[in-house]
């Protein structure tokens, strides 16, 4: 019974010297990190989009009045034609349906974030439990996890999506969880259970089962933290991939969003300034620049992480 | 042994630059070996011993320099050779086996095919020539031939061992470096290549340098043996001699380190602490914080080369038994 | 080998009933059943209606819907288009199958033989501006919107430069007096494309394992002839200016695919190409004397291969969607499109045959790429 009694004060103080060290390991990869110089332009990229999401709600409530600057319902009263060409008072000019650019825009990035961040969690929580079960238990229940995820490495997400959005109609919920899903039981369960292995056959683990540790305490506090920092870095990739799909999906005209990247690219589509590449630059290249360089932007972040964690791809 | 030796090494230095600073792995080391004859180079980990072997190929990855001396092969030397004039020598000339035989052949080719490609780089006897070739490698160190057309995982490690050995002796080079040839391996299969090597080395004249921490391996197949230390040689000479009475202590720590099998009972004795940090080499003798014998002449100047008839040692106190 | 590709087509097999299940759920989580969607469209005649009700059983308890749903997909019955009504959707999809494959295969092809390529070049010439601008060009272009990189390709050469035609298989006005009809242009176009590949690919494969001496002389021989025997083979059929025109139209959509895929396989070649380069094989090689090339291209190069293909296999599905989304961009008639515009106009028979189809194609993919990589692994092969 005494190791019954000892458990609730073991994972508090493990907790404790594992932030510790945690804390070192930061500052110490952030140096590696640097070093690879891509995550930091990764990481610019990110901030100068967070900041334009954060300044949107700031802007609406003071200096842009609602009824011309909204980015669904908006219309700016103050031009001839639309769409409008960049001016003071439009600085990315105005949509087919005479709506600010430059707030879409901004409104669209927040609901990327959220969507991105979405997605990473449920991929991450998937994932992470995928792996540390697979690897602990072994035997069958590694076996149907395993085979699961090798059907959904073979799903193409962005297909299933579109069939989706024809039978049941996709919101950004919907899209997120999805991507989450194919992700976490598919290609991240599977590096993370990879990971997770190494982790399973170290000692400590026989200790604390010896110890007497369920096996729902020796999984959560010995080998999920053990995969936080790979899963952090498959969190980047799933950004990439949710806001790349939601974006497509939104092109397509097939998602229910109110404002979007994609959907202000289908608008322009819609109204026939597609291929007007040049007289209409400001319909077509705020919106497709803006997603190619978040999706940029997280992937490089994930990509130098990848160099951190992984030292056989650092150079000497 | 008065014609001129296949290798003359003098004075070769070769650093590696690190962020952490200069490593010098090999820091001014002397020696020839005579055709025929085999040298053992042994130390503990980490005293050069390798880089000696990468140096004498020019092998050397791209942060290191060789800085100076000279690697005279058949009175050629190979220092200030540019790559392309460099790699008709390598194999041709001084081949090598590897520490990983386990690695050290490639797992998507046929091992038969390894050795033809060495065989095609150095000659025009391409084609049937070449695979007759292989036939007479394989039956040199018995390699059922049935296996030159099977692929290196195939094969058992002992074999690999001997493949790796057979690939050595393809164009039959002047001299052969075998690095660590037996240490992956189980004692008897060991003692079976040690010995075969032996016997080729003799029936085909070659020279061979032998690399390995082993003072028993060292013992058996070497004519002449130097000790290394920290990237430098500490004692040099012939086997029976250097074995029999060695002068430096590290020498002598060495030997206590090891069980011997037919000289009388001793103690076994390990050897405290750790081979010097190669950044930053201890002033003086680099031994000096290990050595029972230091004395302040030790840490400060380096130590003065005692002789006593072919064999010397770089030691302030010299033993004199 | 044989043990080993057995064992993957039966889970391939697996995989593929579960993906049968996991659409047949997806179809019947909507409120009503199917025919409801064919009551909608005022083409289709209730007699039909009644037809397609009996032809999914929809009537019938649920796991014998199941039942002829399996059945169906086996027998390829699919039902009725009807927003290409009245043709089946078996019909539509055996014409625009041929066509996703080939601008698939051919755009997978050229990217994994560029990327390889670069990748080699890029690992070889390690640290300094080239490798720091090839990787941020590299990722740039492997996350591209992909609809706006190929407006652009679009409006720059096809729009601009006026070099390619915008879009589309074909082009009507050439082909309305045409006394043949372009489903059957574009079987001979394959057909030729395959016997091509299959005779260079011998010869190289057997002049590779023969060791011959004239080996490169039989091989530049063998393509001199294959190349006269396409010309006469095309002259006798008359139909070259019909192909020309559908090889015009496949220039951009596979340009597009090529190059948003190609990064991947560039930046995962040269990571592999540098975790190969530290193997104890690499020095043996150059100590060997071999020179530099051969260490390069015949030692890390072809080991740095094996994990460049396993990713490969992951990424399929991505790849089968960026096909997809090409595909819409361009207006190519094939599986993707059809299945944007099948769900786009709410023509469910099609979008979900469409869907099986892409799936399928996955899988089938997945199971060549598995037999390549079993060749290219000797040791899985032995």
């Amino acid at each position: 019974m005494a190791t019954v009694n000892a458990q609730p004060a073991v994972p508090s103080s493990v907790w404790r010297a594992r932030l510790r060290l945690a804390s070192r390991s930061v500052r110490e990869n952030w140096g590696l990190f640097v070093r690879t110089r891509i995550g930091l332009l990764g990481l610019a990229i990110i901030a100068m989009y967070a900041l334009l999401a954060v300044a949107h709600p700031v802007l609406m409530s003071t200096v842009w009045e609602p009824r011309i600057y909204d980015p669904v319902i908006g219309y700016a009263f103050d031009e001839t034609k639309q769409p409008a060409p960049p001016s003071l008072k439009h600085p990315l000019g105005t949509d087919p349906l005479g709506r600010d650019i430059l707030s879409q825009l901004m409104f669209s990035a927040r609901s990327e974030f959220l969507l991105g961040l979405l997605a990473a969690t449920v991929t991450v929580v998937i994932g992470t439990s995928v792996g540390a079960i697979a690897a602990y238990f072994g035997g069958w229940v590694d076996t149907i996890l395993m085979r699961l995820a090798d059907i959904m490495i073979m799903m193409p997400a962005i297909s299933v999506l579109i069939v989706l959005s024809a039978l049941i109609g996709v919101e950004h919920f919907e899209l997120a969880l999805l991507i989450g899903i194919l992700s976490g039981f598919g290609a991240t369960g599977v590096v993370l259970k990879s990971q997770a292995l190494s982790v399973v056959v170290k000692p400590y683990i026989d200790a604390a089962r010896s110890a007497g540790g369920g096996h729902f305490h020796i999984i959560l506090v010995h080998i999920v933290p053990n995969l936080l920092p790979l899963s952090f870095l498959y969190m980047m990739f799933t950004v990439t991939s949710a806001i790349f799909s939601e974006a497509v999906l939104s092109f397509l005209g097939l998602l229910n969003v109110r404002m979007s990247w994609g959907l202000m690219i289908h608008t322009t589509e819609s109204a026939g300034y597609l291929l007007q590449v040049a007289e209409f630059w400001w319909l077509i290249f705020p919106a497709s620049l803006s997603i190619t360089l978040l999706c940029s932007a997280f992937y490089l972040v994930g990509r130098s992480l990848d160099e951190v964690v992984n030292p056989r791809l650092r150079s000497r | 042994m008065t014609t001129d030796p296949v290798l003359a090494v003098d004075d070769l230095k070769m650093h590696y630059v690190t962020q952490a600073g200069v490593v010098r792995a090999v820091d001014g080391v002397s020696f020839s070996v005579e055709r025929g004859q085999s040298l053992g180079l042994v130390g503990e980990s980490g005293c050069g011993k390798s880089s000696i072997a990468m140096t004498l190929l020019k092998l050397l990855p791209d942060n290191a320099r060789l800085v100076a001396g000279s690697i005279a092969l058949n009175g050629i030397d190979l220092v200030p050779l540019s790559e392309d004039e460099m790699r008709p020598h390598r194999w041709d000339r001084i081949s090598m086996v590897f520490q990983a035989a386990m690695n050290s052949l490639d797992p998507v080719y046929r091992v038969g095919d390894q050795i033809v490609e060495a065989l095609e780089a150095h000659s025009s006897s391409a084609g049937r020539d070449a695979m007759e070739r292989v036939r007479e490698l394989f039956d040199l160190v018995s390699l059922d031939p049935s296996y030159i057309l099977r692929y290196p995982h195939e094969y058992s490690g002992g074999m690999r061992q001997r493949a790796i050995i057979a690939m050595a002796l393809a164009c039959e080079p002047d001299i052969i470096i075998a690095d660590e040839p037996t240490t992956a391996l189980d004692v008897i299969v060991q003692d079976h290549i040690l010995r075969e090597m032996q016997t080729i080395q003799h029936s085909l004249e070659m020279s061979m340098i032998y690399i390995s921490h082993d003072m028993a391996v060292i013992a058996e197949v070497c004519d002449v043996v130097g000790v290394m230390y920290a990237g430098k040689l500490v004692e040099f000479g012939p086997t029976a001699d250097v074995y029999a009475r060695p002068i430096h202590p590290y020498t002598r720590a060495l030997m206590s380190a090891f069980p011997s099998v037919r000289g009388e009972k001793h103690e076994l004795v390990t050897l405290p602490g750790e081979p010097p940090n190669l950044l930053d080499p201890p002033g003086g003798c680099a031994f000096n914080p290990r050595c029972a014998y230091a004395t302040d002449e030790c840490r400060t100047t380096a130590p003065p080369i005692v002789k006593r008839g072919d064999q010397w040692a770089a030691c302030w106190n010299p033993s004199d038994e | 080998m044989a043990k080993y590709l057995l064992k993957r087509s039966a889970q391939i097999l697996v995989t593929l009933f579960v993906f049968l299940s996991l659409v047949f759920f997806i179809v019947n989580a909507q409120p009503g059943d199917v025919s409801n969607f064919y009551a909608l469209n005022p083409d289709v005649p209730p007699e039909t209606r009644e037809r397609l009700q009996d032809l999914f059983g929809v009537n019938e308890p649920l796991w014998k819907q199941y039942l002829v749903h399996l059945k169906n997909t086996f027998t390829g019955n699919f039902g009725i288009s009807f927003s290409h009504y009245p043709r089946s959707v078996a019909d539509v999809i055996g014409e625009r199958l041929p066509r996703t494959v080939v601008l698939f295969m051919t755009a997978t092809a050229l990217s994994f033989y560029l990327g390889f390529g670069l990748g080699k070049v890029v690992a070889w010439r390690r640290g300094g501006w080239f490798e720091y601008t090839s990787t941020v060009s590299g990722v740039t272009l492997y996350t591209v919107f992909t609809p706006w990189f190929g407006l652009m390709m679009i409006w720059l050469f096809a729009f601009k430069a006026g070099w390619f035609p915008i879009g589309k298989f074909l082009d009507p006005v050439l082909w309305r007096d045409a006394p043949i009809d372009a489903n059957s242009v574009f079987t001979q176009m394959i057909i030729t494309a395959f016997a091509v590949s299959f005779v260079v690919l011998t010869v190289f494969v057997i002049t590779a394992q023969k060791r011959m001496s004239n080996a490169r002389i039989i091989r530049i021989v063998s393509m001199v002839l294959a190349t006269l025997a396409v010309v006469a083979v095309w002259m006798s059929w008359g139909t070259v200016s019909y192909a020309w025109d559908i090889l015009r139209h496949m220039v951009l959509p596979v340009a597009t695919l090529t190059l948003i895929s190609f990064a991947g396989t560039m930046l995962l070649t040269r990571n592999s190409m540098l975790e190969t380069m530290r193997e104890d094989f690499v020095m043996a090689a150059r100590a060997k004397g071999l020179p530099e090339s051969a260490v390069r291209d015949k030692h890390v190069a072809r080991n740095a291969l094996l994990p460049v293909v396993t990713s490969f296999i992951f990424s399929l599905a991505f790849a089968v969607d960026g096909g997809v989304i090409t595909e819409s961009i361009f207006s190519w008639p094939g599986m993707g499109q059809t299945l944007v515009s099948a769900t786009l106009t709410e023509d469910l028979p099609l979008a979900v045959g469409a869907f099986v189809f892409v799936g399928i194609f996955v899988l089938v993919a997945h199971l060549v790429a598995d037999i390549l990589y079993a060749y290219l692994d000797p040791r899985i092969r032995y």
